[in-house]
């Protein structure tokens, strides 16, 4: 998706990169922007807010394929744990009134294999009008074998869900959540839908052993379009992805590049992105998500972030100044 | 769903798809399995005559044609009857399986933990079987497995098959849940434990029929909790099919009628489960 910046962006994108590498030879530093939105609750201010929100991004849809892909993990609709619905469709109305071509909304979930009835129950049938119509299950969809285009991972070619690689624009919306695995996940993890549990079985293991965190940068660098929206209205925290505590925040993350949103969550969070190995593999180092590389607008980090819970394993992410 | 109307969503290749589209091999052999079931056999044998055209050279089946590698699907076409599927064909079917066995199982993963003082050479949990190669075992395709490989050993009580019917056995009991029942496999993450899914509780508990231990016991209580709650199609075939395996299926019991099935896999076990229930099990016996 084309975006202007304008001068005193890159003048300031320039100066930062010229700072960090001491001699200003590299490439500048074209900074993300990543905005952080309040939304307090999950009510129906959400529509005007996620319609704004996208707004500010310049998001160019019309006529195209929009694929929104949330995070739907286990069958338990009184926790945080699955990306609430009221947002996805406030997303999904949002993008049909931007004009886009098609709206689909796209999962496969990583241990429950059966994907409707998993929706049915975090409430999505309730929230999405004809849910089953827009619905695409990624792990029983068609598929096409890809060659990864970086190769952190020791994943040879790989089978991918057709519905996320034809997407015009694939539009990750995780839940804000602590991960007892890699401290942190959103956006970049939550591509882990797009591998089809009908090729790799659930849980999808192979990405297991060919190294988690290296996987995740893989899987990102084969989507070059896209968008995320993180909901940290209500997160999780402690022993996440699944166990942990509801964490209610008040706030949507969202931006082109994931792993500036990500970064931008994980700051939310109190968690330091830098920490976070798979955000430093997909960012091709350290300097895209630091902080200062990164335009923020909205709300200000210092406003939001609030301290996540982290198990003990875990300690060791925290933020140095939380 | 009847099961005319289950023949009518067969794809022109043969197959089935899950829902639509492409065929793949776990909604074609269910549904296989139901149309012989219900006597359709003209239609069964279409189905049989896809998925013996994408059978891979190592003797194993892959989740769907186009897919280089054989998986645990494999197992639901070893479910088949050698006089349908052609006696070769099973045979091979069960050899891959004979053969198969999770990454953590292996020499060469073990000497690698060893090595690396993470565990000694002579501990090893027994054997379970993969979703695909190469890759760990989990509680789904164990438990699929010890169907094909129970079914098998009826016809030919081979001791290498009975050895691994065991071992998978075995797999299953040292992965119960703390409260009881099953998940994918994992009892505990970072010490946390984890807890049991409707789903896999009822594999499981299909699998280890004829099993009594207090691991089944309390598999068995959860399941029938998990049976008054759920309202998965897939979820409340497996537990029919496990509690009954036990015996343990309520006397009357009636199948919600507003649980909507999501796929034709769901479909065509719902028609098995409901043969089962009438005395003619085509699924295990």
């Amino acid at each position: 998706m084309p975006r202007t910046f304008t001068r005193r962006e890159w003048l300031a994108a320039s100066a930062g990169t010229a700072l960090l590498t001491g001699c200003g030879q590299e490439r500048p530093i074209v900074p993300s922007i990543v905005s952080i939105v309040r939304a307090p609750a999950y009510d129906q201010r959400l529509y005007e807010t996620v319609r704004r929100m996208l707004e500010e991004h310049r998001l160019e849809v019309r006529g195209r394929n929009v694929v929104l892909k949330p995070n739907l993990v286990e069958f338990e609709p009184e926790s945080s744990i699955n990306t609430h619905p009221l947002l996805v469709h406030a997303a999904f109305e949002a993008f049909r009134g931007m004009g886009a071509a098609s709206v689909r909304i796209a999962e496969g979930p990583g241990h429950r294999r059966n994907a409707l009835d998993l929706a049915d129950a975090a409430g999505y049938f309730h929230t999405v009008p004809r849910f089953e119509d827009v619905f695409v299950d990624l792990n029983l969809d068609d598929v096409t074998r890809v060659h990864l285009a970086r190769q952190f991972s020791s994943l040879g070619p790989l089978h991918l869900a057709n519905t996320a690689l034809g997407a015009d624009l694939l539009v990750s919306m995780p839940k804000m959540k602590t991960h007892h695995w890699m401290g942190a996940t959103l956006s970049m993890k939550n591509l882990f839908g797009v591998v089809p549990g009908g090729i790799y079985g659930w849980p999808k293991n192979v990405l297991h052993w060919a190294g988690i965190q290296e996987c995740i940068a893989d899987l990102h660098a084969v989507f070059p379009r896209q968008f995320a929206i993180v909901d940290g209205i209500v997160g999780m925290e402690g022993n996440g992805p699944i166990q942990g505590t509801p964490k209610p925040v008040g706030v949507l993350v969202a931006g082109h590049d994931p792993a500036a949103v990500d970064a931008t969550g994980c700051r939310i969070m109190r968690i330091e992105p830098l920490k976070i190995e798979y955000l430093r593999l997909a960012s091709g180092g350290e300097s895209h998500i630091l902080e200062r590389n990164i335009r923020q607008i909205g709300e200000s980090l210092r406003a939001v972030a609030t301290p996540f819970e982290l198990i003990p394993e875990f300690q060791w992410l925290r933020m140095e100044d939380s | 769903m009847t099961i005319g109307m289950l023949a009518d969503k067969q794809n022109r290749d043969g197959g089935w798809p899950y829902v639509r589209g492409s065929s793949w091999i776990e909604p074609t052999a269910y549904a296989v399995l139901a149309l012989l079931a219900a006597g359709e056999t003209e239609r069964a044998r279409r189905g049989l005559r896809w998925i013996l055209a994408i059978e891979r050279p190592d003797g194993g089946w892959p989740p769907r044609a186009g897919i280089d590698q054989s998986t645990w699907v494999t197992a639901l076409v070893a479910l088949v009857p050698p006089e349908e599927l052609g006696a070769s064909a099973h045979a091979r079917a069960i050899a891959w399986l004979l053969g198969t066995a999770g990454r953590e199982s292996t020499l060469t993963f073990r000497l690698r933990e060893w090595l690396l003082g993470n565990a000694g050479l002579s501990e090893q949990e027994p054997p379970g079987w993969p979703w695909v190669p190469d890759t760990a075992a989990w509680v789904g395709p164990t438990s699929l497995a010890v169907l094909a490989l129970e079914k098998e050993y009826r016809r030919r009580p081979l001791p290498a098959i009975g050895e691994r019917i065991d071992s998978g056995r075995r797999f299953l009991l040292s992965r119960v849940c703390q409260e009881g029942g099953w998940n994918y496999g994992s009892v505990r993450v970072l010490g946390y434990a984890c807890r049991a899914y409707p789903e896999t509780t009822g594999m499981a508990l299909t699998a280890l029929r004829g099993v009594r231990s207090p691991a089944t016991d309390r598999g068995l209580a959860v399941a029938q909790r998990f049976l008054g709650e759920c309202r998965s199609a897939d979820a409340l075939n497996w537990l029919r099919l496990g509690l009954r395996a036990h015996g343990q299926l309520p006397v009357g019991y009636c199948h919600p009628l507003e649980v909507a099935e999501r796929t034709l896999s769901d479909t065509s076990l719902g028609l098995l489960v409901a043969e089962a229930e009438k005395g003619r099990d085509f699924l295990l016996a």
